[in-house]
């Protein structure tokens, strides 16, 4: 008996905590990355931008691409809607109403990480306070997925908030390898990067998938391997396939499968038919694009199941 | 060492005027006495973070955008003896069966006009009656299931019922949320005194909503009915839902069918409800009978309740008892109705519809506070001495016009409780808000909810006002 307004806010609010926690993980890598490389190797912050998006609004809010600005734009904007904090703020909103269904600590660790972002986004701009500030971040996002997993029951309610979860965590991995991994392979291909492994180390951490790739690989880094890691890996919870198989186990559980579960087959059957892209920068990246339109299919038909129709 | 003295001419809760503990307060002074003040403000300091990272709060409106404030709590209790208490119950729950009768032949056949204890023409400009609601008979012939009905203490130790709030009366989850800080705070004093739980309240909430369900339905599907998130009390509506295990429901999320039956749109498709502890006023509730340009209720609910499909606490009508001219009939109302002598007395109350009463509130104004039938929230309220001349000459030219709206009262010096200020520990003015439910049987909270003017002097206890609250604690003396 889940009423469809709670439903939605479930959902949204599992996705903006999941984002809140991805973008913070992106921008602490990319960070450890720039700390990484010699200076003699050029260094931009901009491919940050390509990845989480906004390049539109910060260019209306700021005249320079520097390492300040976008960390700020990033992190602790509000008027960039997908900036950290502001994905914590929408969390807590869609969270706020749905109380009566989320195990109570999971809201208060919800509430203590919008308190501490609200005095201390902007730490996160000087690079010696920044990990501070998104190791928080990403601790609570855990923590919270902690308190779900053990004392959540496996109600509707908790297939939302998986559904929020895997959805959106399969939006950020093919973000990452349509921008980051392609570009690093169209690199490689002309013979201009250097200093590979260590930026796709990066591309890896970027989805806490470095321990994991190198367990299931047990040899050095290499880019195809890596793309094809983060896209097909049958196990790692961040690979693209793995998500959209979780988004489907939910909806099996949730009413209207028969509407749902066909939409997100298209996402499973366009990824099948993938393998030969992976090492072909250009390609991946139109591909990627086509992956994303296929999961904002999936997240309009679960909005129009539960949500519309009831009206 | 901390001084924890009473203010001259004033009842002290914990403390009488030599400075002795009150019996049922021994142990709490004295662990006071033998705390330094860092200590305590330490403690004080502990349990504010707590309530700010557990979301206790209430929502006040600024610049059209509600603001969530943290709740403000002091550590110090307010402590009454356990045989007091049980007084006080028993007077509250003969005051709101009384009540009760009162609603109920008022939507009937008004014998209580017809014999001339309850004037007609008082009813008949009673802002809320609703005449929508004549010829219902909820469930026990109740109406005001959820009560919170305030009582003060006057100088001379007597405990009044000030005003009775049966509409939607708010604060029960600050109640329970009070108790869980101060179990933390004074753990050792919870351990070593029997002080009585207040948990059990919303498995009592629980026991009289499935008491009103329509009749045949023994596991109703409960619903809390909230105007929404920037509704003041919305923290509450939350955490009685989940501590309910309803679904906290707004108005978009109901809709009454063609049987007459009212639904919950979930993502299975509707779902039937059977008994909606709403908190939304009357005249939200139903815009097909109501104010039709209410987005906060659902058209068609005054026609399920009609049909009897559905239990609605409190009933729509109920607020017709919660009236400053009502109120100071209670007293008429337990005797006809109930044939007895009201356990709490009501503050002695003039009812200006008399002319008696009339010419000695005029004569003795500045000893008096005024109060309209029908305002709340302290609007039109005028306190006699301090008012201007200007002011109080005003206020009878008012009463002139209109006596049937008027009633006054004496000023009362509100009992203290000793308080954390930032000066130390000082008497602070309180009040104190038990709630009472009524169903198939009745019961109320172990004390309630203790709101106290933090500002000195002041007797304003409303927490969008400077106000704030303390655990209240239930003591059995040997």
């Amino acid at each position: 008996m889940l009423l469809s307004r709670v439903a939605d806010n479930v959902y949204w609010g599992a996705r903006y905590l999941e984002r809140a926690e991805d973008t913070a993980r992106i921008v602490r890598t990319y960070t450890e990355l720039i700390v990484d490389l010699p200076v003699s190797v050029t260094s931009t912050w901009e491919p940050l931008l390509a990845v989480v998006g906004g390049r539109w609004a910060f260019d209306l809010a700021h005249s320079e691409a520097n390492e300040a600005a976008i960390v700020s734009f990033l992190v602790a904007e509000r008027t960039n809607p997908g900036s950290v904090a502001s994905s914590i703020d929408h969390a807590r909103d869609n969270l706020r109403t749905t109380r009566e269904v989320l195990p109570r600590e999971a809201w208060q660790a919800v509430n203590d990480l919008y308190l501490f972002a609200q005095a201390s986004a902007l730490d996160a701009v000087d690079r010696r306070s920044r990990a501070r500030f998104l190791n928080r971040v990403i601790g609570d996002g855990q923590r919270v997925e902690g308190v779900i997993a053990t004392a959540m029951s496996r109600d509707e309610a908790y297939q939302l908030w998986c559904l929020g979860k895997a959805l959106e965590r399969a939006d950020m991995t093919t973000r990452v390898v349509g921008v980051r991994a392609a570009s690093l392979l169209a690199a490689e291909h002309t013979g201009g990067q250097v200093y590979d492994d260590v930026q796709w180390m990066g591309v890896l951490r970027s989805v806490s998938g470095l321990q994991m790739y190198q367990r299931a690989t047990r040899g050095p880094i290499d880019g195809a391997a890596v793309v094809r890691f983060l896209l097909f890996d049958p196990v790692f919870p961040r690979s693209v396939t793995h998500a959209v198989a979780t988004a489907r186990a939910a909806l099996l559980q949730l009413p209207r499968a028969d509407e749902t579960v066909a939409v997100v087959d298209r996402v499973a059957s366009l990824l099948a038919g993938l393998p030969t892209v992976a090492d072909d920068g250009a390609a991946l990246d139109a591909v990627m694009d086509e992956v994303q339109v296929g999961l904002a299919a999936v997240n309009d038909a679960v909005v129009g199941a539960f949500v519309r129709s009831s009206r | 060492m901390q001084r924890v003295q009473a203010l001259p001419d004033v009842f002290d809760e914990l403390v009488a005027p030599d400075g002795t503990p009150r019996p049922a307060a021994a142990a709490l002074v004295e662990h006071l006495r033998a705390l330094e003040l860092a200590e305590l403000q330490e403690r004080q300091n502990l349990a504010e973070i707590d309530i700010i990272a557990q979301g206790i709060t209430f929502t006040v409106y600024s610049d059209g955008r509600g603001i969530d404030r943290a709740w403000p709590f002091d550590i110090i209790p307010r402590v009454i003896a356990a045989s007091e208490w049980r007084r006080i119950e028993a007077g509250l729950k003969q005051r709101l069966r009384a009540i009760n009768h009162f609603i109920d032949d008022l939507y009937h056949d008004q014998r209580i006009v017809t014999d001339g204890v309850f004037p007609a023409d008082l009813l008949e400009h009673s802002v809320n009656f609703r005449p929508e609601c004549r010829g219902v008979s909820p469930a026990h012939g109740v109406w005001a299931h959820i009560s919170g009905s305030d009582l003060v203490r006057g100088a001379d130790g007597t405990m009044y019922v000030l005003e009775d709030n049966l509409r939607v009366p708010s604060g029960v989850s600050y109640m329970l949320e009070n108790r869980a800080i101060a179990k933390r705070v004074f753990a050792d004093l919870f351990a070593e005194q029997s002080i009585w739980p207040v948990d059990s309240y919303t498995d009592e909430l629980n026991r009289m909503l499935v008491s009103i369900a329509p009749h045949g339905i023994d596991d109703p599907t409960i619903a809390v009915l909230t105007p929404g998130i920037y509704n003041s009390a919305y923290f509450e509506h939350s955490f009685l839902a989940q501590r309910l295990g309803a679904a906290l429901v707004e108005g978009a999320d109901l809709v009454v069918g063609d049987d007459d039956c009212v639904y919950m749109r979930t993502i299975g498709g509707r779902e039937r409800v059977h008994v909606i502890y709403r908190r939304v006023d009357d005249l939200f509730l139903d815009p097909e009978v109501f104010r039709a340009d209410s987005t906060l209720g659902v058209p068609g609910l005054m026609r399920a309740w009609r049909a009897g499909t559905v239990g609605i606490a409190n009933a729509p009508g109920a607020g017709v008892a919660d009236d400053k001219v009502v109120y100071a009939w209670v007293p008429d109302i337990i005797r006809y109705y109930l044939g007895e002598e009201a356990l709490i007395p009501n503050v002695p109350t003039y009812r200006c519809y008399y002319p008696d009463e009339r010419q000695y509130v005029i004569e003795h104004i500045e000893q008096l506070v005024v109060k309209p039938a029908n305002e709340s929230g302290g609007y039109g309220l005028l306190i006699g001495d301090r008012a201007t001349r200007a002011e109080l000459d005003a206020h009878i030219a008012r009463i002139e016009a209109d006596p049937r709206n008027w009633v006054a009262q004496p000023i009362l010096a509100l009992s203290t409780v000793p308080t954390l200020c930032d000066e130390g520990i000082e008497p602070r003015h309180v009040d104190l808000r038990p709630f009472i439910l009524s169903g198939a049987s009745q019961s109320v909270t172990a004390g309630g909810l203790t709101r106290v003017a933090l500002r000195k002097g002041s007797l304003i206890v409303n927490s969008s006002q400077g106000g704030g609250s303390k655990d209240t604690w239930i003591v059995e003396v040997d």
